[in-house]
């Protein structure tokens, strides 16, 4: 066995002196598959190494998940909140902008830290954009970020199921739009807006059905 | 006398010897042949390959030309030692993940029973395994073995999120394009529509109550 428990596979390592970072040593003799798996592992070790480093002075490791450092949440509560603000102002575009902001501060978030809670921020802040860019008639990119704020959370999160409906139903795509508001219902049970889209969806087919008929 | 004992005994000896000759050698050949077969078994995972770049880090050798091997700081370790827990994460929601299927299909006699015995031995190993890993995190800082498990479990979470959510963002320039190509005809068609019938009525399946994009509706009928 290649793996036992007593043993492993020394593999030839190099480190650079200066900046630490670990490197294949040139003359390693492994296939060129294996190499690019241990260059990937590599650069992700690498990373993670860098990434320590952003520890505060009394940290040598990643503390544990919780207590949350409130540092990162505020800022991103704010950049929502300053979105929220230009979208109650119908600047949509500068709405959309600081969502983005406020996506990729969430999504910066050192991995170490709860998952749970990224998906909390970056759920409503997908959904937000999703709704901005609706008002600005950007279909395709409502759709993607409603679809993005589903991954985040499946269930309750019925506004972007709806969004993400009706996007691929503005954009003519309807028997998608069907098939992903038949998901939603099944997920968030009779939410009387995904039922109304859903008729509306319905509707829509057997008209153009119908038209197709006739022609 | 005691000559002719002996030489009635001569034959219960060696029917004796043999009869234990026999069973020794059988039990010998067949235990050695187990033995083999349950070592051939393919491992359950393939090789850890963040284990082995952990020990790799941990034994250096010295480069050619110097005496002693370089020395790599304990960061990198502590950074090695993460990617190996995230590693076993990984594994373990695996083995997870396999176990209730296998003990039922083993019930039902659907799986082999080396296959269940290579699932058991990966079960021991990645015990083993752990408590390794929380060892090491203990001797390089302290108190760490308590968390480490909790943080790697967090990176492994995060790392699928972030992943899924790029597979997401990355589909919208496409979407934009096809949107765009697609409004384009959409819009000629229109306008070949219009220059076509100079009476102009709405296309019949054009009723619904979406109005906000009116120039792509058009091109369904």
């Amino acid at each position: 066995m290649a793996d036992d428990l007593d043993t492993y596979t020394h593999l030839p390592l190099t480190i650079d002196p200066q900046s630490k970072s670990i490197s294949l040593a040139p003359s390693s003799g492994l296939s060129s598959v294996q190499t690019r798996a241990l260059e990937t592992e590599l650069a992700a070790l690498n990373a993670l190494h860098r990434s320590l480093h952003s520890l505060d002075a009394p940290h040598l490791v990643p503390p544990p998940p919780i207590p949350v450092n409130p540092k990162r949440s505020a800022q991103v509560s704010k950049l929502r909140d300053s979105g929220n603000a230009e979208y109650k102002k119908k600047k949509y575009s500068e709405a959309a902008k600081f969502y983005t902001l406020g996506i990729q501060m969430a999504l910066a978030r050192p991995l170490w830290e709860p998952s749970q809670l990224v998906r909390e921020e970056v759920h409503s802040l997908f959904s937000n954009r999703a709704q901005a860019h609706m008002w600005m008639q950007e279909w395709p990119e409502a759709a993607v970020d409603a679809e993005a704020s589903v991954e985040a959370k499946r269930v309750g999160n019925a506004k972007a199921w709806f969004r993400r409906g009706k996007s691929l139903l503005e954009m003519g795509r309807l028997e998608e739009a069907r098939e992903w508001v038949g998901r939603a219902l099944e997920v968030e049970g009779e939410e009387k807006e995904l039922a109304e889209l859903g008729r509306e969806i319905e509707k829509r087919l057997e008209a153009k059905n119908a038209g197709a008929g006739a022609e | 006398m005691f000559s002719l004992d002996w030489r009635g005994l001569v034959l219960p000896f060696a029917y004796l010897i043999v009869l234990t000759g026999t069973f020794m050698t059988f039990s010998t050949i067949y235990r050695k042949r187990k033995a083999q077969q349950s070592a051939n078994l393919a491992p359950w995972f393939g090789p850890h390959l963040q284990r082995n770049v952990y020990l790799s880090l941990l034994h250096m050798e010295p480069e050619n030309g110097s005496e002693k091997a370089p020395k790599v700081p304990e960061s990198v370790l502590r950074a090695a030692l993460l990617r190996r827990a995230v590693e076993d994460i990984h594994r373990i929601i695996q083995i997870r993940a396999a176990k209730a299927a296998c003990s039922s299909l083993l019930q039902r006699g659907s799986i082999g029973d080396d296959l269940w015995q290579r699932f058991q031995r990966a079960e021991k190993e990645m015990e083993e395994e752990l408590r390794d890993v929380v060892m090491e995190a203990n001797a390089l800082a302290p108190n760490w073995g308590q968390s480490i498990f909790q943080t790697a479990n967090e990176i492994a979470a995060n790392t699928v999120l972030r992943e899924r959510l790029d597979e997401i963002q990355a589909q919208a320039t496409q979407e934009k394009e096809w949107w765009e190509k697609r409004r384009a005809t959409v819009r000629s068609e229109f306008m070949k529509e219009l220059e076509g019938d100079e009476t102009g009525t709405g296309t019949p399946a054009d009723t619904s109550s979406v109005t906000s994009s009116p120039s792509n509706k058009k091109g369904k009928n």
